[in-house]
């Protein structure tokens, strides 16, 4: 057992290191906010892994939490901007256009930064809670979850679209200060903003490992597999479901919050269908019982996506090969990149032991509990 | 009483509009347990088909009616032998291949019909107004309401009076057992998803007049009538019919008093509340273990 933790974690430690290293040989700014932006995407696989790939909770509407934080960090950077259409005390340039006369309620907080910096993981992780609670309370599994979190998604996105005048409707939050923290200012465009975004996804990642590695983690695999069972043991599944989504949802928080200091604005299309399918996609062909293969997953589709999108032609077909891919792995390869690593590697007995993960929603009371294999 | 009756008759459209999409859905979820998460794109094809047939060939929207039904239909047919009989014993998987083929559907439409939104001719002939108890309403709003209402008693009269419906009931009940009495089981769901898919793409077309077709069009549709299913019940048709009425009610009143997105918003609210403390839907008698 404790030769393949640490294997594991030695594997996790060279994929951060190889991360960190990127800047030492890109110099184009332009390339490292590129890179920047599929490492956010990263962490928002990492986040969906841990509620899908552990705990079962096909979170459709991942991209709630994600857009959630992005908003927040897009409020306080707005209030930070230099005034240039603004009214009476500063005034986000869009509420003035929209007649509000002055700075509402909801907004005063985010004058401060630890303020905004907590909302922007705890208000996602509360939502969630919440969300969770009511579902998890119910007894509410499977699809109907899916389709839940799927519809709250919905609603979050109308409710932030139609309130123009506090969160600029269609247009979103735009025309950002630059964020700055303990002396440093992270341009969108520099190797700073790269490696906190890099050193985030890897406390991110650790820390996922930690709590998939931790008695928690086996008792979410345990719900998994057999909820139950589980509950009939006397655990209060629905405690350590809500746990798990309100955690992944604070991950997707964090991300967002990066996500508008890389991308310089926050937009409805940020808790859109189209980024969650694509967050599902992205678990889906990395492997979703693997943090990080997930992680890969998310920075080697999005990465390829980026290269193709070059031209719109390619990009247009791009999202047909990718649905045609999706379909494909779905039906053949549900444990996607990570589960045919780890297929490779039985074939060396040394690699991996015998007995390793099935299915998430076969039965297969005769094997071990799942601990995953290396990755 | 003029408002309440036009009231009344607004919520009456959203309603017809709801049973139409989700009644296919129904049917699909009910029978087989496969969210069908494409089921908006087959509402989507269904509007491109009324429009190509009537802009390149000049069919009139009534009379391709049937063909629409057909063709989606033969594509849920072939949807289902290809990918949905894989999954039967996965259910999060479907939703997942079912997203994955909805996607596809929609990026094959926009790079074959274009982006751009399309408009459908209303039939001439119902393209008046109609009165009713002084107020008024669009013929071809109640033309909707009938074919939604026909289409109901329809499926109701199959799943309920017919041979087919008996084994379509049989397998719901315990696929299994039913299997060993010797109902072909495969065909039955093979029947019933292409049913649910024609229905999906009839539904698209009598509605493409009403609203602009455009390769997202689905997407909505998909939530709402995954709405309406629940509420009413996964095994009950007259909960689907019921609760699309409900619902369509529901957002008109509330659309009147604010706008459409706020009666969006709330009604979804007030949906997850109520399964919260309703999983089994508010009109299902029992629901499937």
């Amino acid at each position: 057992m404790s030769g393949k933790v640490s294997r594991q974690i030695l594997l996790y430690g060279i994929v951060c290191l190889a991360i960190l290293l990127v800047p030492v040989f890109v110099e184009d700014a332009f390339l490292l906010n590129k890179y920047a932006r599929y490492l956010i995407f990263g962490m928002l696989a990492i986040a969906l892994s841990l509620s899908w790939g552990y705990a079962g909770i096909l979170n459709l509407g991942q991209a709630t939490t994600f857009g959630i934080g992005s908003y927040c960090m897009a409020m306080f950077l707005k209030l930070k901007t230099v005034p240039i259409h603004t009214g009476s005390d500063g005034l986000p340039d869009f509420m003035v256009w929209n007649n509000v006369t002055e700075l509402p309620w909801i907004w005063m907080p985010f004058h401060s930064m630890p303020f905004a910096l907590l909302a922007g993981i705890l208000v996602p992780a509360l939502f969630a809670a919440l969300l969770g609670w009511f579902m998890f309370g119910g007894r509410i599994a499977g699809v109907y979850a899916a389709i839940i979190t799927l519809a709250a998604m919905v609603v979050v996105n109308l409710i932030i679209i139609d309130q123009q005048s506090y969160t600029g409707g269609f247009n979103g939050i735009t025309d950002l200060a630059q964020f700055e923290m303990a002396g440093f200012t992270f341009d969108a465009y520099s190797a700073s903003t790269y490696y906190l975004v890099a050193i985030c996804l890897t406390v991110t990642l650790f820390l996922a490992l930690a709590v998939s590695r931790s008695k928690t983690g086996l008792i979410l695999q345990a719900v998994r597999d057999q909820e139950e069972r589980v509950r009939f043991f006397g655990y209060d599944v629905a405690l350590y479901k809500t746990f798990v989504f309100a955690f992944s949802a604070a991950i997707a928080g964090l991300a967002g919050m990066l996500y508008t200091i890389v991308m310089e604005f926050a937009s409805p299309t940020f808790l859109g269908v189209p980024l969650s399918l694509s967050i599902v996609i992205w678990v889906a062909v990395g492997g979703r019982q693997s943090l990080v293969g997930a992680m890969l997953g998310a920075v080697l589709v999005t990465g390829v996506q980026g290269a193709l999108s070059e031209s719109e032609a390619f990009l247009e077909t791009w999202t047909l090969v990718m649905g045609g891919l999706f379909v494909l792995i779905v039906l053949f390869m549900p444990k996607g990149m990570a589960g045919a690593f780890e297929a490779l590697a039985r074939r060396f007995p040394k690699a991996a032991p015998e007995g390793g993960a099935r299915h998430a929603t076969e039965q297969a009371p005769k094997s071990q509990p799942h601990l995953g294999g290396a990755l | 009483m003029d408002f309440v009756v036009s009231q009344i008759l607004t919520g009456l459209s959203l309603s017809s509009i709801l049973l139409l999409v989700a009644l296919g859905l129904a049917i699909i979820y009910g029978v087989t347990g496969v969210i069908n998460l494409a089921h908006g794109e087959f509402v989507m094809l269904g509007a491109y088909c009324a429009w190509l047939l009537q802009s390149q060939f000049g069919w009139s929207l009534l009379a391709s009616l049937a063909v629409i039904f057909l063709l989606v239909a033969a594509l849920g047919w072939l949807i289902e032998i290809a990918v949905i009989r894989h999954l039967y014993d996965r259910p999060l998987d479907t939703i997942l291949a079912t997203w994955g083929l909805g996607v596809m559907t929609q990026q094959i439409v926009r790079l074959t019909a274009g982006g751009e939104l399309r408009y459908v001719q209303m039939p001439p002939a119902l393209s008046g107004s109609v009165d009713i108890l002084g107020a008024t309403d669009s013929a071809y709003r109640l033309f909707v309401l009938a074919v939604a209402l026909g289409l109901f008693m329809l499926t109701w009269g199959i799943y309920r009076y017919t041979s087919f419906g008996l084994k379509l009931r049989a397998i719901t009940q315990n696929r299994a057992i039913a299997s060993s009495f010797g109902i072909n089981s495969a065909r039955a769901y093979r029947l019933t998803f292409a049913y649910g898919a024609g229905i999906a793409g009839l539904a698209g077309a009598l509605i493409s007049p009403l609203k602009s077709v455009s390769p997202e069009m689905g997407t909505t549709y998909v939530v709402d009538a995954f709405m309406v299913v629940v509420l009413g019940g996964v095994q009950s048709l007259v909960g689907t019919l019921a609760s699309s009425a409900v619902l369509g009610e529901t957002s008109g009143l509330i659309a009147y008093y604010s706008n459409d997105t706020i009666a969006k918003a709330l009604v979804l609210v007030a949906i997850v509340i109520i399964i919260r403390f309703r999983p089994q839907g508010l009109f299902a008698p029992r629901v499937r273990a």
